[in-house]
């Protein structure tokens, strides 16, 4: 199968006036394997938008190159088979939701016999049925953004490339992206998407990766960082039967009357299960304890930004 | 990316058909008629409101054209090639470019020039020039344009000695009302011309003008050369020549002399001196419309 | 591209400037009664205001359209979203140029349906002394519309390197004008009348006269109101210099276009 991303080496300088430069990217690479749903976490202006406004040919690398399912993002046909979201998107207000996702639907040659359905699903699945006649000067951001979402949806493209696809989102309207991105991966798509929430990315991505300074300083799959993430586990147990002192090398983190909790680092917690066992001490709870995902996050970017 | 590749090799070509194209297009602009390659003139009114501030320039643009357009004119005949000059249109022009800004003394200048004996339009030329003396009240060279109009064209000696005279008083110089004095009767007209002419010519310091000035100005030497020439004959044989040859196979004239504006020298029955050019290049003037006069 | 250009012709009908500007197309039914001002040439007149008012009309459109249709594209980041679909931007640049080329063309001829029921009235009053040269009008009407549909493209040409709308709007006046009056120019630099102008202004003017549009190429108006019988090759000329002339400029414009950043 064909790689879904494949970026090489990609640096982006802006040029300001005054001679002013700003190196956005600096020589990154990456792969996205086809059905891979890939988070692409970052701060503000760690160059998220500007490597994706590069994949959609809007803007022209300084060096290095990208491909999309193997074609060159100089051709304009490598956006055939993609589903773009522009960060803040705007689309031509003057028209009718309806009106504007006929026309990208033409965009993407959808055949005519399949048009009308395509487009009366994907308003049906944002949740624009009821605005669809309206022109979209009307509309609120989240129904903008919807739109932009709805947009991606409507050729069924194989590669999905979402610049903060939740900004703007209600709960309900968050819920529901996951929800269609999930959909995705079942499908066996791709998904490429931008964000700052580490929460989202737990829950739907199978890799991420985090760029600070327009460099990629992480990447890995979210299954490895949450197991890396594991620090230890905090153990109840109840007071008054069986021997506590057998346990005394471990850190108490507090008691009361009834329960004692202890933290027991995670190499050491098969040896703290066998000396309750040996002590009779009956452990009523045990909860993992570890560095979520955005303290992943925050660790490296302060590591990047270091540097 | 060959898109750009291809945009500039299909750039190139188009710039090689241009090429091609240009220098008939060209020709073809420039020999447009005037009037066409005037553009319809709104009327003073419109023209008036969408020239808004600009008025004195829009105004003396137009007698520029007219000038240019002239100029080309003049050039061209030196080369034996006469274009019909289109009198009305330059004329419809002047009387707009005056409406615009009727201070413009370039207008009136150049308007006594084509209007008299190129387009024979007398009435209209002094109108014009009566209408511009009352914004150009210092300008002496409008009532001498009128006085000499009515002197040499109309004959009518009382308006011109009147206009003659005014000029004197504007300039301060005696000579124009001595102008009228010594030459106003039909037997000085060849004699008034020139001497209007110097001083037109002298005082000209548009090329054209001058130009179109000192080939008047040869063409009425010659003339007088002619009138010269019959004078002698008169004396010598009490009788008056019948034609320019009689004249050079007598030894009164070395050759015929040879009119700048294509026409031939002839003595009419009565003796006066013309040419069949009368003096002018011919013109396409007479059958206008709107005799010249501004679209009201 | 025909997706594009519906979306173009869309987009214009749909905007309220463009309301405002056919609106003043009612000034079309005073033009009867201003004409008839003109004591001897009212048809004449009425025929020349007629034309006036159609190619001033022409003129705002072409303006407003040509100027700020790519710029507010880019002002308003449509681009990011309609650049990203598998079209090419010259696809872009050309379906919206043709777009509004093809409006141009029919508001020039429904306003000149417009301006022949005016002068028909007019003459229906005061009978004119030849016949109205409808055909001569016509070429009028549709020369002018080509005229505007030069302007556009020059238009286009600014907006596709310029970042905001002063550029296109007043570098579209300066060679509307320049380009109306660079015949009267290259006439005046080759006139015997300015012999004495030094030779590198001339070289200049010259330069600049091959370069920049010839718009006074395109005013039959003349010819339209007093019956001028028109030129055929001259108008052949004139129509293959159209084309020329626009597909070099609609072509460098898409050049630039496509070189473009879009951020
Ligand atoms: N057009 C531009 N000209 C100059 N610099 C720019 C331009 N666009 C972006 N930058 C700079 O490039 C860097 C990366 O910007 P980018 O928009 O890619 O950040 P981002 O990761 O998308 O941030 P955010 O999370 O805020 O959307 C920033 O420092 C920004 O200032
Ligand atoms: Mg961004």
């Amino acid at each position: 199968m064909k790689k879904a991303i494949e970026i090489n080496n990609l640096t982006k300088t802006y040029k300001g006036k005054k001679g002013a430069q700003v190196q956005a990217l600096k020589g990154l690479a990456l792969e996205i394997m086809p059905g891979e749903e890939f988070g692409f976490l970052g701060p503000n202006g760690a160059g998220k938008s500007t490597t994706i406004k590069t994949l959609m040919g809007l803007i022209r690398p300084t060096a290095g190159d990208a491909l999309i399912l193997e074609e060159r993002i100089s051709s304009n046909s490598a956006r055939r088979h993609v589903g773009y979201l522009p960060e803040n998107p705007a689309f031509y207000d003057y028209l009718t939701a309806e009106e504007y996702l006929t026309f990208v639907a033409r965009a993407f040659d959808v055949p005519s016999n399949l048009l009308r359905e395509r487009v009366c699903e994907s308003l049906r699945i944002m949740e624009l049925w009821d605005a669809r006649k309206r022109p979209m000067r009307g509309y609120s951001k989240g129904m903008v953004q919807r739109v932009g979402l709805a947009q991606t949806l409507i050729h069924d493209p194989d590669v999905y490339i979402l610049d903060e696809p939740m900004s703007g989102l209600d709960p309900i309207g968050r819920a529901l992206v996951k929800e269609i991105i999930l959909d995705l991966k079942k499908r066996g798509k791709s998904v490429f998407f931008s964000t700052h929430i580490t929460d989202d990315v737990e829950k739907v991505c199978d890799r991420v990766g985090v760029i600070v300074r327009g460099k990629l300083e992480a990447l890995d799959s979210v299954e490895n960082i949450v197991r890396k993430g594991i620090e230890g586990y905090i153990v109840q147990t109840r007071l008054g039967l069986g021997r506590h002192e057998a346990l005394s090398g471990f850190e108490i983190r507090g008691t009361n009357e009834t329960f004692a909790e202890y933290f027991v680092p995670a190499a050491a917690f098969n040896q703290f299960m066998s000396l309750a066992g040996h002590n009779s001490v009956e452990v009523t709870l045990v909860e993992t304890k570890r560095k979520d995902l955005e303290a992943f996050f925050l660790e490296i970017v302060e590591k990047g930004e270091a540097r | 990316m060959g898109g750009v590749k291809r945009h500039i090799t299909l750039l190139v070509c188009i710039c090689a058909l241009y090429a091609a194209i240009i220098l008939p297009f060209t020709r073809s602009m420039r020999s447009k008629p005037f009037a066409e390659k005037l553009g319809a003139l709104p009327t003073v009114a419109t023209l008036k409101f969408l020239s808004a501030d600009q008025r004195l320039f829009v105004g003396s643009s137009l007698v520029m054209k007219v000038i240019i357009y002239f100029g080309g004119l003049t050039e061209r005949a030196k080369n034996r090639i006469i274009i019909p000059p289109d009198y009305p249109a330059m004329s419809r022009t002047i009387h707009t470019a005056v409406k615009l800004d009727p201070y413009n003394s370039d207008a009136y200048y150049f308007a006594q020039a084509f209007l008299t004996w190129d387009a024979r339009q007398f009435a209209i030329a002094n109108d014009l020039l009566r209408e511009g003396m009352k914004y150009r009240t210092w300008d002496w060279q409008l009532p001498f344009f009128i006085g000499f109009n009515y002197g040499y064209f109309l004959k009518d000696y009382r308006n011109a000695a009147h206009y003659y005279k005014k000029a004197a008083e504007l300039s301060g110089q005696e000579l124009y009302a001595s102008l009228a004095g010594r030459y106003l009767q039909e037997a000085g007209q060849t004699d008034q011309a020139i001497a209007y002419l110097e001083i037109m010519a002298k005082g000209a310091r548009n090329p054209v003008a001058k130009r179109s000035f000192f080939i008047r100005l040869t063409a009425f030497k010659r003339a007088k050369l002619v009138e010269d020439a019959r004078d002698a004959f008169r004396k010598r044989k009490g009788r008056l020549p019948s034609s320019v040859a009689e004249l050079v196979d007598g030894g009164f004239l070395a050759m015929a002399p040879v009119d700048p504006y294509g026409g031939e020298f002839f003595i009419a029955p009565d003796g006066s001196v013309g040419t069949t050019s009368k003096f002018a290049f011919k013109g396409s003037g007479g059958q206008s419309r709107d005799k010249g006069g501004a679209q009201q | 591209m025909l997706n594009q250009v519906g979306i173009t012709l869309k987009s214009i009908l749909r905007d309220r400037v463009f309301h405002g500007i056919i609106f003043s197309a009612l000034i079309f039914l005073a033009i009867p009664s201003v004409a008839s001002l003109s004591m001897r040439q009212m048809t004449e007149l009425s025929i020349t205001l007629s034309l006036s008012l159609l190619s001033f009309i022409l003129l705002l459109l072409a303006l407003f359209l040509g100027g700020t249709h790519l710029w507010k594209d880019i002002e308003r980041r449509y681009t990011y979203s309609v650049l990203s679909l598998p079209i090419s931007r010259t696809t872009y640049l050309i379906g919206k140029f043709l777009g509004i080329a093809f409006f141009i063309l029919v508001v020039a001829c429904l306003l000149g349906l417009v301006a022949a029921g005016v002068i028909q009235f007019s003459a229906g009053i005061y009978p004119p002394e030849r016949p109205i040269a409808w055909e001569n009008i016509a070429a009028a009407v549709v020369f002018d519309a080509l005229k505007y549909i030069l302007v556009v493209a020059t238009a286009f040409l600014f907006s596709s390197v310029g970042t905001s709308f002063f550029l296109p709007i007043f570098g579209t006046i300066c060679i509307f004008f320049v380009g109306s009056a660079s015949q009267q120019v290259y006439d005046y630099i080759t006139a015997p009348a300015t012999a004495d102008i030094p030779l590198f202004t001339k070289k200049a003017a010259m330069v600049v006269y091959y370069l920049l549009p010839n718009y006074s190429a395109f005013d039959y108006k003349v010819n339209a109101a007093y019956g001028v019988p028109l030129d055929g090759s001259g108008l052949l000329l004139t129509l293959g210099y159209f084309v020329i002339y626009l597909l070099a400029v609609v072509v460098l414009a898409a050049l630039l276009f496509e070189k473009r950043e879009m951020n």
